[in-house]
């Protein structure tokens, strides 16, 4: 463990000093700041307004810093032959692919940290009586463990293959997590094979826009998915990456 | 500790040699051209305390044997071991150092935290690490840039970060590939001396350059490859040193006398010294014509070629015979 966190720590030390980071960041709160001129802001329904468009802002801000970081960070190392220093010494392959994955994931966690805790503070100047939308911290929990699976799915891609195949598969791994029940509503009476990736337990738009929030069953249940899927996903990169000559 | 099979049945425990790589070969599948062999057999085993050199030309297999002991590629086949364990079984690598050929690190990290991070996956703890980051950094030079931004960094610096980092956890072991490219004449020497020490401390170090004067005057003994095999291998002296003739070196004003030109069967001129080499049984008297002359001799000493004519006269053997061979079997293939 003492690898995979020295490998990690370094990673968000690398991380937290490139551009793309701070871009991202600023530009969500930009956006957040935008959110009450939205024409259907005000009529009634302006806090569950405010709080779907700022999941979706987090949750776009979360998946360009996941994709942005975990399909380039391997392959980078490899070009530049910065792996060379680390997988040479007595570090397995396999620790090498978790310690990066678990240093983005921690980037990612701030990154999502810090936008919810704009897009609250917009919330709290902007909405009429001051309201703290603590919900959208439960929100910002399951966008960092979804963003954390396709990270998982990017960097597995990422260890055999190039920084665009790693990028259109997340993307489309992502699209495909989220056809079934989000995007085409399951019709009645029609089950989905239980090998169907899908990412729908990480969706709490309704009850966190309706204020009513998951229990810590729910949350408990999304927990479990994401070690399920992370551990998969990271054993496939290991292999991949494992196999490969340097 | 691990012995040698040698040493089993002699019944003698003698160490295992710090890095053994036996029959060792890559090839890359099929490319356009047909399989591609970039190590097709190379053994090479390098005995404690000892600088061991590899050399051989561009494309000849080095970096790809050292790459296959480290690790970084998976071999077609052979064995390898570091201080008598496999090279691939967990913990082998705990007591080696490796500097790759151009080293390179994240930019975005300073001098200190890439050497933190090198620490930590050598197993060091805190207070070693910093103790040895410290003292490290002093040792190559970099004092005082431990919280310099890498991509701030020189090429030579660079190189000097990566030799300092390849020596955390006072390896037993160094695998160091071309120490002393893109440094200027004083970081080379500095390296040269670096070497030295630690070969004085016991470290055992397999080194790969294409500076064959470093490799010369640092090495016990050299393996020479080409075309992915070893060429010649052995201590430096019996490799360079020429037998039955002797050097003899000597300065004179006047002209060579007429019966010293029959016994010398070469000159050549260093300056305002000429070097004869001399078959063995002819050096007493070419001595005495020499001095009789009037001529200041210098030295005498058994002849040596230079790593340099030695290693360009091997390759140019060595890849006449692979043609040749290369001819003949597509004669061969032809008459079939």
């Amino acid at each position: 463990m003492r690898k995979i966190l020295a490998i990690a720590t370094a990673v968000v030390a690398d991380a937290i000093r490139r551009k793309v980071v701070w871009v991202v960041l600023v530009f969500a709160v930009f956006l957040g700041m935008s959110i009450p001129a939205l024409p259907s802001y005000g009529v009634g329904v302006a806090a569950s307004v405010f709080r779907e468009v700022a999941i979706a802002l987090i949750y776009s801000a979360a998946l360009v810093v996941a994709l942005a970081l975990s399909a380039t960070r391997i392959p980078t190392e490899v070009e530049r032959r910065t792996v060379f220093n680390v997988v040479s010494r007595d570090v397995r392959r396999w620790q090498y692919v978790a310690g990066n994955w678990l240093g983005m994931f921690i980037v990612l966690g701030g990154v999502i940290a810090l936008c919810t805790v704009a897009t609250i503070a917009i919330g709290y100047f902007t909405m009429p009586g001051g309201e703290i939308m603590w919900r959208l911290l439960e929100a910002a929990f399951a966008v960092w463990l979804e963003a954390g699976v396709i990270m998982a799915l990017a960097v597995m891609l990422s260890c055999s293959f190039g920084v665009i195949t790693a990028v259109v598969g997340a993307l489309a791994f992502t699209f495909v997590g989220h056809a079934v029940v989000t995007l085409l509503g399951l019709p009645e009476g029609v089950r989905v094979p239980w090998y169907f990736p899908s990412l729908d337990i990480f969706n709490v738009i309704n009850p966190v826009a309706l204020g009513t929030g998951y229990g810590p069953m729910y949350a408990l249940s999304m927990v479990l998915a994401f070690c399920a899927w992370v551990a998969l996903l990271l054993l496939g990169g290991s292999v991949l990456f494992g196999s490969r000559d340097l | 500790m691990a012995v040698s099979p040698e040493s089993r049945i002699s019944g003698r425990e003698e160490p295992a040699p710090a890095i053994l790589v036996e029959h060792a070969r890559k090839d890359y599948g099929r490319e356009a051209g047909g399989r591609r062999e970039a190590v097709a057999d190379v053994s090479i085993s390098v005995s404690r305390g000892a600088i061991h050199g590899l050399l051989g030309p561009n494309g000849s297999g080095k970096t790809t044997t050292l790459k296959m002991l480290l690790g970084l590629v998976r071999p077609s086949a052979g064995r390898f071991e570091i201080l008598g364990v496999s090279a691939s079984a967990a913990g082998a690598r705990a007591r080696l150092g490796f500097l790759p050929e151009q080293p390179y690190f994240p930019s975005q990290l300073t001098a200190g935290e890439a050497m933190s991070l090198y620490g930590r996956l050598t197993g060091l703890r805190r207070s070693a690490l910093a103790e040895q980051t410290a003292d490290l950094l002093d040792r190559v030079g970099l004092d005082g840039r431990q919280k310099t931004l890498l991509s701030k960094f020189s090429r030579g610096m660079l190189q000097r970060l990566g030799l300092a980092s390849a020596l955390l956890g006072s390896p037993e072991v160094l695998v160091l590939d071309e120490p002393a490219s893109g440094l200027d004449p004083v970081g080379q020497r500095d390296i040269r001396n670096l070497m030295l020490e630690l070969k004085a401390q016991g470290v055992t170090i397999l080194l790969s350059s294409h500076q064959l004067s470093e490799v010369e005057t640092v090495s016990d003994e050299v393996t020479i490859l080409n075309s992915g095999r070893v060429a010649a291998r052995g201590h430096i002296d019996d490799l360079l040193n020429v037998a039955g003739e002797t050097s003899i070196a000597a300065r004179g004003a006047g002209e060579l006398p007429v019966d010293v030109a029959g016994l010398v069967r070469e000159v050549a001129l260093h300056g305002s010294t000429s070097v004869f080499s001399v078959a063995d049984e002819h050096v007493r008297r070419v001595v005495d014509l020499l001095d009789d002359g009037g001529w200041k001799l210098v030295s005498v000493s058994p002849k040596r070629d230079s790593l340099e004519d030695y290693f360009a006269r091997l390759v140019s053997d060595s890849t006449q015979a692979d043609n040749a061979s290369e001819d003949e079997d597509a004669k061969g293939g032809d008459d079939r």
